[in-house]
């Protein structure tokens, strides 16, 4: 009588927790109400063209942002760059003029000046890879996403634009000493800070024809 | 209780070593930092220290049996993601032109009985076929890390709703729900180990699994318990973590186990199996967070926090052969 009674209890308790757990619907249904699926090639072409590319004339002046960032790294920090987390690194959507002083495999060397700074940079040229284009704007927001997936297909979709519209041209033409105006996306260290040597992940190059 | 006398003083203050080494720790980090003693902080370190408090209890009665489970962080991640995925994608079949749908409530369950299995396995190979717990629990670590993968397909699952937040990131009557959860848990533990027989048993087949064995202890059935109790535990952590994350990410979990067993020898119990508590395993927690919160506020570098920690457990070790000599 008491194993009986057990058992009893115990289906019961099953029967009480399956009831609370699962549901079932008709996959058609289902599948129908669900969201279309993401593309994530069509968003950045958007991004890209609508949003992106006018935020450009907006962009610091490197080497104002570098000069800046050297005597005052939070306000460098806090008034141009752009992150999702709360991390150290963080994104800048840069601009500027230089010279070309070298082509390498990967990146062109240039040298840009303004009337008090002179920087060292390097625009990639090869590797157009990571988040830091999509993150340097400040103008997507990761809410506008149902899954980090998508959010991240983002980036390399606008990574891809670059690769394949801005890049080819450019590398076809550019040769040491044409001046180039660039825009495009650092990335920077809060915690540790290192202003030499820095990489320009590109959104815009052309090159500047009348010296 | 024995009185504290000049000569047995030395033994019995080694009674209170876990106490005292958290005592002169908070003592150093709140001299250090003025942010340390503070009421939010303290919250922090309890919900952060929850979920090592969820597996390092099931892996203090794995030890207690003289075992291990390495398995623990990977079966975090893989109860988390299975949890996530339910929640968020449930279960397709075309053939039958059926869709199940998980509530958070089954989401959860099916996250806990996921870990169940998968700790009942270890203590089955283990038992069964005599593998050490080491390589047995080592294997697990692996496939439950590749079906995490697989599961995931190498991507997070996230937007998983609030009402699934809740679990992790909510407060009920003014305290985390985290630290409810693994208060829960180590009220039961702490039970299971004093008040009932298998906690007689766990602590006999420890201390001598022979006479454990001749004394008509069913060794095999209890240490699948207990490997059973450790993986629904690692559910939980997975759980919790995925919910304070809003996320089930593939990677969760990656060193989880050392976190846990530094909890479990710095609480004083025994790799050797047959001596510990539940409660100094709690306090090994404690102290693991509190190291690793106070290394953050004073701003230590990552990789001397590692090495702070690693000497830290290897002084715990040390402290704990010292004792076991005496």
């Amino acid at each position: 009588m008491k194993k009986t009674l057990k058992y009893i209890l115990g289906l019961a308790a099953l029967v009480f927790v399956a009831y609370n757990s699962v549901y079932f619907k008709k996959l058609d249904a289902v599948r129908a109400s669900a969201h279309k699926q993401f593309d994530a090639s069509a968003y950045a072409r958007k991004y890209y063209d609508t949003r992106l590319k006018p935020a450009l004339k907006n962009a610091v002046e490197i080497n104002q942002l570098l000069a800046l960032a050297r005597v005052d790294k939070e306000a460098a920090f806090n008034r141009h760059s752009h992150a999702l987390g709360i991390g150290n690194i963080r994104y800048f959507l840069v601009q500027g003029t230089g010279e070309i002083t070298g082509i390498n495999e990967n990146d062109v060397a240039v040298i840009s000046k303004n009337d008090s700074t002179q920087s060292a940079l390097k625009i990639a040229t090869e590797f157009v890879f990571g988040n830091a284009i999509r993150d340097a704007s400040g103008l997507i927001n990761l809410n506008e996403f149902s899954s980090t997936a998508d959010f991240n297909n983002v980036s390399a979709e606008v990574n891809k634009i670059v690769r394949n519209e801005v890049l080819p041209a450019f590398k076809s033409t550019a040769k040491k000493g044409d001046r180039v105006h660039f825009v495009g996306a650092i990335e920077l260290n809060r915690q540790h800070l290192k202003l030499d040597d820095l990489e320009i992940i590109p959104v815009a190059l052309n090159l500047i024809k009348d010296k | 209780m024995q009185a504290l006398t000049l000569a047995n003083a030395p033994k019995q203050l080694a009674k209170f070593q876990s106490l005292i080494a958290l005592f002169f720790l908070c003592l150093v980090i709140s001299l250090l930092s003025d942010k340390f003693l503070t009421v939010a902080n303290g919250w922090n370190v309890l919900r952060q220290i929850s979920v090592n408090i969820c597996i390092s209890t099931g892996m203090t009665l794995v030890v207690l049996t003289a075992g291990i489970d390495l398995s623990v962080g990977s079966v975090l991640a893989l109860c988390g993601a299975v949890t996530a995925g339910l929640l968020k994608n449930g279960i397709e079949l075309p053939s039958a032109n059926l869709f199940i749908g998980f509530t958070v409530f089954g989401s959860i369950i099916s996250g806990i009985v996921l870990g169940t299995l998968l700790g009942w396995f270890n203590g089955f190979t283990i038992t069964r076929f005599k593998v050490p717990p080491f390589v047995a629990t080592l294997a697990v670590l692996t496939i439950a890390r590749g079906l995490t993968m697989l599961w995931t397909k190498g991507f997070p699952i996230s937007g998983l709703g609030s009402n699934f937040a809740y679990v992790g990131t909510g407060w009920l009557l003014g305290i985390p729900v985290p630290v409810w959860i693994s208060a829960v848990i180590v009220l039961l533990a702490h039970m299971l180990t004093r008040k009932t027989p298998l906690g007689r048993y766990i602590y006999a087949i420890g201390g001598n699994e022979s006479a454990a064995r001749l004394s008509g202890i069913r060794i095999n059935r209890v240490k699948m318990s207990v490997y059973a109790i450790a993986g629904a535990l690692a559910a939980i952590g997975g759980i919790i973590v995925t919910s304070r994350l809003d996320s089930a990410q593939p990677n969760a979990g990656i060193t989880y186990e050392l976190d846990a067993i530094a909890a479990v020898v710095i609480g004083g119990t025994s790799l050797s199996g047959g001596r510990g508590s539940i409660l100094g395993t709690v306090l090994g927690a404690i102290i693991i967070g509190v190291l690793n919160n106070g290394l953050v506020l004073l701003n230590v570098s990552p990789f001397w926090q590692q090495v702070v920690k690693g000497l830290v457990i290897l002084v715990a070790v040390i402290i704990d052969k010292a004792n076991s000599k005496e």
